[in-house]
């Protein structure tokens, strides 16, 4: 593996939950029978192997972080020290943590052991859906959590909340919105529910045992959660979050500028240049990677190769998730993408959706989605990745 | 060799009634095959041809069987089983002196099995009805016998009964083709004349010729010319099929065989043509060339409009080996530059889109298949109309004919009235009706071409629960009152996406289209009005809504290459996409203007 960078944004997979909720698509595994120890002690390897020194941002995510114990969490962290220095060099270091496995002890540990940041994983205010998503908490254990954060010194927090679940009504909704700005939250993000591959929700979907909510109400649900947070001051800097101004998450801020991160743990991906490649998943595979690499065989599960003009639909695409929007200038720097205004098929695109009302540029240059082209973000991304295809065949001309 | 000890013969059958099973145990009696090296089913030899279970080109086989101390040289000749190929069943049945009509006798007589029965009646062939599947617990074979006397008029008290499956009855139906089929009568004295009855495209050693030696003599290096064609070639190599080709030094009158020259184009041989020796002394043409008769035309579009000249290479080179399709440029003012496909029938159409996409990776729009239509216009000249777009004006031209079919069904007799029905509401008009045993029907209809492409065929087997069978041969021109019916898609006429129809169906089959186009066309960022016309009346309209919520919600590092794989994969279905205007139009969407079918195949 080339030498990192040092300050590269770092990502950590803790791939352990209670047990799978009924939605998540999130490589995890249920904890129970597992060989954990085994698990971090091959973290910890992996972080000797690869981990950036001095990371300017560090994430741990999962599967379920807060579900390691206190000396768990403790070597974990220590061993971070050690590879990265991270304590003194990273300027946010977020853990994810589910209500269940969040108290007062924990939340202390982890924040003397170097984390100032925690996403809390509440998901829904309705005893009804919780069952519904199989989650292991109550509606109680959320708020539970969340005062143990606050006692343990975390000033910066996030909730977690999924809507437009099956059978959810939208009044009810917006009342729980409220429930949460109560808290007074600085970060929530709030997710339209997904019906992933592969998980139980998608099956019961096929089998007609659920049924999504139409269109026309989901696009309520995802306009009136942007009305509700923008008014309590907390704008979407990104489809899906939401915070006060200087309270964005800076490590996910990064994938959206399309930057480099290193990723460690199972299923995690890295983008490195003009790479990207990812962990397996699964625990076998990446585990039997981990120790090969300290003899020198290792070689990641995938990895693509990011061509300048792959890589500039990327960055519009990600770009385009968020108020910061695009310079079409930077994209092609990002994409390393040689060429000016003139000749950026990116930035003519742009233009072109610009006059139908998808997208509009900021005073200071930047392009972004209108209110119009957010809700449908992704049918203008296919058209930005569409940019690597016509760049490949420029010449004929499209009639 | 002696035309006394050599049989000529084929086999009838529809599929799945055991053609390639008998043939294996034929072969196998006669070890003409080892066993153990028999891939099941040695006579299908394409792909293609064994999935879709049809034999495409007709292919021949020379086996050896001993009767009583005397051994006999058995030539089997394959035929190809669809309607589409009608004329190579005619050639192939014209080589042979007596052909086996094969019935599973728990089915029965099918439609197509009848159409080539009449054609062995009519070359004169010596026809020996075999009831094969007798192991079957269901089988029915003296009920099927009284069909086939029935349904085509010959004596089938002395069928011969056999299961392919098993072997029982095989010994008796190779002793019946030496006892029943006459030997050849040709003169082996008499100057050359060879039949050709196929031709087939080798990679590596050009075109195989097919061919029945019926006077004289072929030997290796002897000069011949094809009548037809003027051409002169030199006999490279003769052999037989064993199956595989053993070369021989001579083929003689009544033989079966291959002729091998240097002939790179399968458009080069005709089938049908006269083979004779070259400046050798005048003889007959035998009877019966007919060129290709294009029934069918699709116009094929790159789905990238820069692979206009690869799909131009893979047309000339597929040409090479089907000579019964042909292309023409053409441009559509939606789709660009494609080229217009004139075809036997309908599944010689899919057979040729296939092989495209398959042997030559191409990625294609086909639009809706049309009949070849007569026009006369006010100055009474009469041309042919391949495609919607080439009509003119109602103004401009006096008649419009369309070709008419005429369709022999058979089905169970308790399915008379809901095909009836499907015959009449597809502009069928009543010949006759038989019934071929208490339980089977035999429904004759004077049908439009147009009308059989359309959904006929599709209908019959759905009202039929599979089991009716439809066969079909044109029978002329008619005029009637035929419209165009334009498609409009975003305001704009897609001429890709029009069709002709007959005036009182252009509503409801524009209103049919229109429905299917919005099932089709995917949601765009903007609201894209669809609409039937006929002239200037518009006769439906209907709105595919604007895409309204569409994003992803969670997109982080670990996820971005599957997430844009997602979206990749949502635009892979664009891979057969054709932008027109600002909408894109799936490939789907073009058959939309056919009939009632489940999507693409
Ligand atoms: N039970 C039974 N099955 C048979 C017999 N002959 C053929 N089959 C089966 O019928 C199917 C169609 O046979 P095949 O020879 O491929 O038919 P073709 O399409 O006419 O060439 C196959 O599954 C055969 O195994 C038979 O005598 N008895
Ligand atoms: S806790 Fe999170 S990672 Fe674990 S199963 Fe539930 S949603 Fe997935």
């Amino acid at each position: 593996m080339t030498s990192v960078a040092p300050g590269t944004p770092l990502y950590v997979h803790l791939p352990f939950c209670v047990r799978k909720c009924s939605y998540c698509d999130f490589y995890s595994v249920v904890a129970e029978g597992q060989d954990i120890d085994g698990v971090l002690d091959a973290l910890l390897h992996e972080l000797r192997l690869r981990a950036p020194e001095r990371p300017r941002t560090v994430f741990l995510g999962g599967g379920t972080p807060s579900f390691f114990s206190v000396d768990q969490l403790a070597r974990f962290f220590d061993e971070l020290e050690r590879c990265t220095g991270f304590r003194t060099a990273s300027e946010e270091v977020t853990v994810e943590c589910n209500p269940e496995s969040l108290d007062a002890d924990k939340a202390r540990a982890l924040f003397e052991l170097g984390a100032n940041r925690l996403s809390i994983g509440v998901q829904s205010l309705r005893p009804e859906i919780l069952e519904l998503f199989d989650r292991p908490h109550r509606v109680e254990d959320s708020w539970v959590a969340w005062e143990a954060a606050r006692a343990a010194g975390f000033q910066r927090l996030s909730l977690d909340v999924i809507y437009a679940v099956p059978g959810q009504d939208l009044a009810q909704w917006e009342r729980d919105v409220a429930t949460l700005l109560a808290h007074g939250p600085r970060h929530v993000s709030a997710y339209n529910l997904a019906f992933e591959e592969g998980t139980r929700f998608t099956r019961w979907l096929a089998e007609g045992r659920l049924e999504a909510l139409p269109e026309e109400l989901e696009l309520a649900f995802f306009e009136s959660t942007r009305r509700l947070l923008a008014e309590a001051g907390l704008e979407a800097y990104e489809v899906s979050n939401f915070a006060l101004t200087g309270h964005e998450c800076r490590h996910n801020l990064n994938y959206w500028a399309n930057g480099d991160y290193v990723g460690i743990g199972p299923s995690a991906a890295s983008k490195l240049g003009r790479t990207r490649f990812g962990n397996a998943r699964s625990l076998s595979s990446w585990r039997a990677a981990v120790a090969g690499a300290s003899s020198g065989l290792a070689s990641p599960d995938w990895s693509e190769t990011l061509t300048p003009p792959k890589s500039l639909g990327e960055t519009w695409w990600l770009g385009l998730r968020t108020r910061r929007g695009v310079s079409a200038h930077a994209a092609r720097a990002t994409a390393e993408w040689s060429g000016s205004d003139a000749n950026d098929p990116a930035l003519a695109l742009a233009r072109e959706l610009a006059a139908q009302g998808w997208l509009t540029q900021q005073p200071a240059g930047g392009w972004t989605l209108t209110e119009r082209g957010l809700p449908v973000a992704d049918a203008i991304a296919r058209r930005f990745l569409d940019v690597e295809e016509s760049v490949r065949a420029p010449v004929e001309a499209r009639e | 060799m002696d035309p006394k000890f050599i049989r000529n013969f084929s086999i009838i059958a529809h599929i799945d009634h055991g053609k390639s099973t008998l043939a294996d145990r034929m072969l196998e009696a006669c070890q003409a095959v080892e066993k153990r090296e028999m891939r099941a089913q040695v006579l299908d030899d394409m792909d293609l041809e064994r999935e879709r279970g049809i034999t495409i080109k007709a292919h021949a086989v020379t086996i050896w069987f001993e009767k009583e101390g005397v051994r006999y040289q058995l030539n089997l000749i394959d035929t190809p089983g669809h309607v589409d190929f009608n004329y190579e069943v005619e050639k192939s049945l014209q080589a042979c002196e007596g052909a086996l009509l094969l019935v599973d006798a728990s089915q029965g007589v099918e439609a197509q099995t009848v159409a080539n029965a009449y054609l062995a009646v009519e070359a004169d062939l010596e026809i020996i009805p075999v009831l094969n599947k007798i192991d079957l617990p269901h089988a029915r074979p003296d009920e099927i016998a009284e069909e086939i006397e029935h349904s085509i008029g010959i004596d089938a008290t002395d069928a011969l009964h056999v299961s392919a499956k098993t072997g029982a009855g095989v010994q008796k139906v190779l002793e019946a083709i030496v006892d029943r089929i006459p030997p050849p009568t040709g003169n082996p004295e008499a100057p050359l004349r060879a039949l050709i009855f196929d031709a087939v495209y080798d990679e590596f050693r050009g075109i195989i010729v097919y061919l029945r030696v019926v006077d004289g003599r072929l030997a290796k290096r002897h000069r011949v010319e094809m009548m037809g064609t003027g051409k002169m070639y030199e006999a490279v190599e003769i052999g037989r099929f064993t199956p595989q080709m053993k070369p021989t030094d001579e083929l003689t009158a009544g033989d079966v065989g291959y002729f091998i020259s240097n002939i790179k184009r399968l458009g080069d041989v005709r089938i049908g043509d006269t083979m004779v020796i070259h400046k050798g002394p005048k003889v007959e043409m035998l009877p019966g060339y007919k060129p290709p008769s294009h029934m069918v035309f699709a116009d094929f579009y790159p789905t990238n409009s820069g692979d206009f000249e690869n799909l131009r290479e893979a047309l000339e080179t597929l040409s090479l080996s089907d000579s019964s399709f042909s292309f023409e440029p053409v441009t559509s003012e939606a789709l660009g530059f494609g080229f217009r496909c004139g075809f036997l029938g309908l599944l010689h159409m899919e057979i040729i889109q296939q092989r495209l996409e398959r042997e030559h990776d191409m990625d294609m729009i086909q639009t809706a298949p049309t009949v070849t239509y007569r026009v006369e216009t006010k100055s009474g000249e009469q041309r042919e109309i391949h495609s919607p777009g080439q009509l003119p004006s109602a103004d401009q031209y006096e008649h419009l004919y369309e070709p008419i079919a005429r369709a022999t069904i058979l089905i169970p007799s308790e399915f008379i009235g809901p095909v009836m029905q499907i015959a009449n509401d597809h502009r069928g008009i009543y010949v006759r009706q038989e019934y071929l045993s208490t339980t089977r029907v035999q429904l004759v209809y004077d049908v439009p071409l147009a009308e059989i492409i359309y959904d006929f065929y599709d209908k019959l087997k759905s009202a039929t629960r599979g089991y009716g069978t439809l066969n079909y041969e044109i029978s002329g021109y008619k005029a009637d009152n035929l419209v165009k019916l334009r498609i409009l898609v975003n305001g704009s006429e897609v001429d890709a996406l029009s069709s002709i129809v007959h005036s009182e169906q252009a509503d409801p089959r524009g209103r049919a289209a229109i429905k299917k186009l919005r099932k089709e066309i995917p949601r765009h960022l903007f609201e894209i009005p669809l609409q039937a016309a006929v002239g200037g009346r518009i006769i439906a309209r209907e709105n595919i809504a604007a895409l309204r919520k569409d994003v992803t919600a969670k997109c982080y590092g670990g996820d971005i290459t599957r997430k844009r794989k997602l979206l990749e994969k949502q635009k892979e279905g664009k891979r057969r996409m054709r932008q027109v205007g600002s909408v894109e139009i799936p490939q789907s969407a073009f058959l939309a203007v056919l009939g009632d079918r489940e999507g693409s195949k």
